[in-house]
């Protein structure tokens, strides 16, 4: 780890913030992730977490403070294939079966190798539903064939946000589960949640944020 | 790991869109019914008189195409907005402007195709000369892209904002002004047994600008939409 801490971050903000309309939406924020790290971002409704996560994934422009990927100023078609973004919409097409959709995302961002979109989803959870369209399932399990899509997709890190959400006990712990082997394979994330969680690969570094 | 290259993702984007304008085929329908149904309505209204009809024929069928079109143009990032679909082709590795330009080609294909299709039916119930229908399928097949491809930009820069619908029309239709009229000139023109080259060439010299800039402004406007 400690060389892993030496080494140039693989996210870093300073003093960033975003204003909309004038008005601050957090305070200025600094921080540093490192590969295989973990962070979770913490703060109440509406203290800007979803805010923060578009804009690490290049959705929204960085106004005021300075973000860097890799030691360089940030940009988002330099870095498009590490990041793996989750927001609340799980960019899952209703009339699509998760199989489906799964393929869509491949064909943009390509693939792991020796993972396969069936096995994806039988680890995830969805036996048996692959070719079910995604309007016929729950919340849980549309949130899990999105979640499908980070253990297939290459990428460094992922930002998800809220990814316990709509998950019974066991999604929780597969989500844990999904973090830590992230980690281990020197993959970053960053998670907002309000429910605590039981992650078990070290601790992981918290972002705390303020309106 | 292996990055795709830039045809496969094409290929993904536009088979998702044809999948899925298969699977809601009742949508497809719509517009098609809708061209069917007006055209059908002048010949009532009008009186069964040909030469009348002959003459307001290929204006009729254009105007009827125009509007038929603007039924579905609204939904055409409409869902993957909703969705939320829309950002993540927008950060996928790949070019938007591109993956844009295949959205809108899928569109074109399930909206105005149909729509061509029927059209020497239409043709047939308002008297127009046999002669003239491949001159006027011809003006349809640069028209219905340029329409298709401004649509675009306006509903990609209208988008986020209420109303989006009447907004849409409002700005489309006098941008679909001079294709119009080109279109309408050729078809004209090749009723009088006039030479009808030189309009058709106009389209095809906007609808090359516009397949070039179209997408461009597009994904560039969608960016601006979400970045708020």
């Amino acid at each position: 780890m400690t060389v892993a801490h030496a080494a140039v971050p693989l996210l870093e903000a300073r003093a960033l913030s975003f204003y909309r309309q004038d008005e601050p939406v957090f305070a200025p924020l600094d921080f540093q992730l490192h590969a295989g790290e973990l962070a979770l971002v913490e703060g109440d409704n509406g203290s800007g977490k979803t805010t923060l996560l578009r804009m690490l994934a290049g959705l929204l422009h960085v106004t005021v403070g300075e973000l860097c990927w890799r030691g360089a100023p940030l940009r988002r078609d330099a870095c498009t294939s590490e990041i793996l973004f989750l927001g609340h919409q799980l960019g899952l097409k209703a009339d699509l079966s998760p199989r489906e959709n799964l393929r869509i995302a491949t064909g943009l961002h390509g693939s792991r190798e020796s993972v396969t979109a069936a096995g994806v989803l039988a680890q995830i959870g969805l036996r048996g539903y692959e070719d079910e369209p995604v309007r016929r399932l729950s919340a849980g399990q549309r949130k899990r064939a999105a979640l499908a899509r980070l253990l297939l997709l290459p990428g460094t890190l992922w930002l998800l946000d809220e990814p316990y959400a709509n998950l019974d006990r066991r999604g929780i712990a597969l989500v844990n589960q999904l973090l830590e082997a992230h980690t281990a394979r020197d993959g970053a994330a960053l998670v907002t949640s309000h429910g605590a969680m039981g992650f078990h690969g070290g601790e992981p570094r918290h972002i705390r944020m303020h309106a | 790991m292996s990055r795709p290259h830039l045809s496969d993702a094409c290929a993904a984007v536009l088979r998702r869109d044809l999948l899925l304008a298969w699977r809601r085929r009742s949508d497809i329908a719509m517009p098609v019914l809708y061209a069917l149904i007006v055209t059908m309505l002048f010949p009532f209204a009008l009186g069964p008189e040909e030469g009348l009809l002959q003459r307001i024929a290929s204006g009729v069928i254009l105007v009827t195409m125009l509007l038929a079109m603007l039924l579905a143009l609204d939904a055409m990032f409409a869902s993957d907005i909703e969705d939320g679909s829309l950002e993540q082709l927008m950060l996928a590795p790949q070019p938007l402007a591109l993956m844009l330009g295949m959205k809108i080609i899928a569109h074109w294909l399930t909206t105005a195709l149909p729509l061509i299709v029927i059209t020497p039916l239409l043709a047939a119930m308002l008297h127009l000369p046999a002669a003239v229908i491949p001159v006027l399928l011809l003006a349809l097949l640069l028209v219905t892209p340029l329409i298709s491809l401004f649509g675009a930009v306006l509903i990609a820069l209208t988008a986020g904002t209420h109303r989006s619908g009447m907004l849409l029309a409002l700005m489309l239709l006098p941008l679909c002004v001079p294709a119009l009229i080109f279109a309408a000139g050729a078809v004209a023109a090749a009723q009088q047994g006039l030479p009808w080259l030189a309009p058709i060439s106009w389209l095809a010299a906007i609808l090359v600008l516009a397949v070039v800039l179209a997408p461009l402004a597009c994904a560039a406007a969608l960016r601006i939409a979400l970045d708020s």
